[in-house]
């Protein structure tokens, strides 16, 4: 039998690396929240208060409406939407023991897709009431009720006698996708040129409508993934030895699986309601922190929420300025700056990428 | 304080994978299960470690395991799975680190090194696991495993080892090891049970053996009582013939007596 002195190296440490990332990423945070208060269409600027405030001025009117309800909650959308999208994101890959799984894959992009295709087409035959009661929000209130409502059909299917298969989970949603894109396509024949318009720009994602009311709406849904992520990093960190071993090291698998499942759906389709498709942010930022700092969800699933909001904010004062004083939907600006970096690591870094 | 298996039923879909097996394991000792594919050891471990439906009662340590918590389980026993899966790309100190975390010595950062040591692999620690020959993999495994219930004996109560072939993918020096570590995991108080296909492995090691053979149990005791020509070659099918070399005294088994 090996002697202990056949220790030659001290074990790595990539625990204290991702420690460390926390603050890192935090200090990346208050700086990329300051460039998005500071850039936007009007030349309302932090600096120009700065000068203002330095030299005895009151800020005037415009000064506080652009920033207080124009850039400031739509700051808070982008880092609440960008966390939440990165942890759900995270969160999924260690429940199916796949890192290619996103938020999407429990139903919650296919439910919430067809929730606001049927608000945006079919929105108009309601009775004035319902436009009403959703605080004229009707097609951010039906995504979330899609997404919500397909993720727990979903789960229904894949339960039974208290055991959730994740496998009969993937393939139901599958099916589901599958229907939720003929009834899409369906809708899509009958609408009419504006709201094939509102549908396109829907699909591709943006901040532009956040407001106060939608960050209070949306802000504590979404911020249930991140809160309850937290608290699933060593049960996923179990998961990754299968689902047999992680109950035998003590993990509750079957409420693990639920709460992953059901807050990951709130959060994701509260995200996606009022923000429309942002895709990518799901997949990349785990995949770049677990290269960076390795698996360990305990500190993969607070750096991934920091991450994600961080390049959440940084795509939407990219879409801001690059053709202002009109703007890109942020979800090409996420595609298009996310896809080419994401290519070019996993050219580099092939053998990881396997695994 | 034993592990005790009492009338255990297991159905897959209309098939009955075991027929009411009782089945009792005592700390100190080395219990194994041996039989052939198909006869109902792995369905008998899993039944025990809680991970398959089941009728019939286990008790582990005096207590039902059906009223304990999956992290109470986790500090009485470690198991030890067939095939070494893990999706991620963990190191293999990470590894052994997850069994030291569900484990009761969760405050003893030493551990995991020592658990390597004893499978001689610590030179390994900073690899990734899927880097790994099927072999080592299996190895770090009974390292996790060993992380997770470090000490034999703790507050007076055993704790358990449940090995299911752990010897399956190893060369035969390490299946030696890996037997030995098992051994010695015993002789300190602590319970092993191992479902085993190697029979000499068996007759080296074990203290106790149950012979499973189409969901029931054959026999069930040392291996002197239990290796014979008659049990085995009832058990496998084929005619098998137990033999005992003059220096050692111990039974081993001679496949070439077997006509076809």
């Amino acid at each position: 039998m090996a002697a202990v002195t056949d220790i030659d190296a001290a074990p790595r440490d990539r625990a204290s690396r991702a420690r460390a990332l926390h603050w890192a990423l935090a200090a990346a945070l208050i700086l990329v929240s300051l460039a998005s208060l500071q850039v936007g269409a009007t030349d309302v600027s932090l600096s120009n208060l700065a000068a203002k405030l330095a030299q005895g001025e009151a800020l005037t009117r415009m000064d506080r409406v652009v920033l207080w309800d124009i850039r400031l909650p739509r700051l808070a959308m982008g880092g609440l939407v960008g966390a939440a999208l990165a942890v759900s994101g995270a969160a999924m890959q260690g429940l199916f023991r796949n890192p290619l799984a996103d938020p999407g894959i429990v139903g919650v992009g296919a439910g919430a897709g067809l929730g606001a295709i049927l608000a945006i087409v079919l929105g108009g035959l309601l009775p004035p009431w319902v436009n009403t009661l959703t605080g004229n929000q009707l097609t951010p209130f039906a995504a979330f009720l899609g997404g919500w409502g397909s993720t727990l059909l979903l789960y229904r299917v894949a339960t039974s006698h208290g055991h959730t298969s994740v496998a009969t989970m993937l393939l139901a949603g599958i099916a589901l996708g599958a229907l939720a894109g003929a009834v899409s396509g369906i809708l899509v024949y009958i609408a009419d040129d504006t709201q094939l318009r509102d549908l396109t720009f829907w699909g591709l994602g943006s901040l532009a409508g956040a407001s106060w009311a939608k960050v209070l709406t949306a802000g504590p849904m979404i911020l249930l993934a991140p809160g309850a992520a937290l608290t699933l990093g060593r049960g996923l960190n179990g998961l990754a030895l299968g689902e047999a071993t992680a109950a035998h090291i003590g993990v509750s698998v079957q409420r693990l699986k639920t709460i992953a499942i059901l807050a990951v759906a709130a959060a994701t389709g509260a995200a996606v309601a009022v923000s429309g498709g942002i895709g990518f942010v799901g997949i990349v930022v785990p995949h770049l922190l677990r290269l960076a700092s390795g698996p360990d969800h305990r500190t993969l699933l607070l750096n991934s929420a920091l991450l994600g909001a961080i390049l959440l904010i940084l795509a939407d004062v990219i879409a801001r300025v690059v053709i202002a004083p009109a703007e890109l939907p942020i979800g090409i600006v996420t595609a298009v700056l996310g896809a080419p970096v994401f290519l070019w690591i996993l050219l580099t870094r092939r053998g990881l990428a396997d695994l | 304080m034993s592990f005790i298996a009492e009338n255990i039923r297991v159905s897959y879909g209309n098939r009955e994978a075991l027929r009411g097996v009782s089945f009792n394991a005592d700390p100190g000792a080395f219990t194994a299960i041996v039989g052939p594919n198909g006869s109902g050891k792995s369905t008998l471990l899993g039944a025990m470690t809680a991970s398959l439906p089941h009728t019939g009662a286990v008790r582990l340590n005096g207590r039902d395991i059906a009223a304990m918590k999956p992290w109470e389980l986790a500090s009485e026993r470690a198991v030890l799975p067939q095939a070494a899966r893990l999706a991620f790309p963990f190191t293999v100190i990470e590894v052994v680190r997850l069994g030291l975390q569900s484990g009761t010595a969760g405050d003893r950062p030493e551990v995991p090194m020592q658990a390597l040591s004893r499978v001689g692999l610590a030179h390994y620690a900073n690899r990734t696991f899927q880097e790994l020959s099927g072999g080592e993999a299996q190895r770090v495994m009974l390292a996790r495993v060993l992380a997770q219930v470090w000490s034999p004996v703790e507050h007076g109560r055993p704790r358990w080892l449940l090995l299911d072939e752990p010897v399956s993918s190893l060369d035969i020096a390490h299946q030696l090891q890996v037997m030995e570590i098992a051994r010695t995991f015993a002789r300190a108080g602590g319970g092993v049970i191992a479902v085993m296909h190697d029979l000499n492995l068996t007759a080296l090691f074990a203290d106790r053996v149950a012979v499973l053979s189409e969901g029931q149990r054959l026999a069930f005791g040392t291996p002197a009582e239990v290796l014979t020509d008659e049990t085995l070659s009832l058990a496998y099918g084929c005619e098998l013939r137990v033999c005992s070399p003059p220096p050692a005294g111990v039974p081993y088994i001679l496949p070439h007596a077997a006509s076809a």
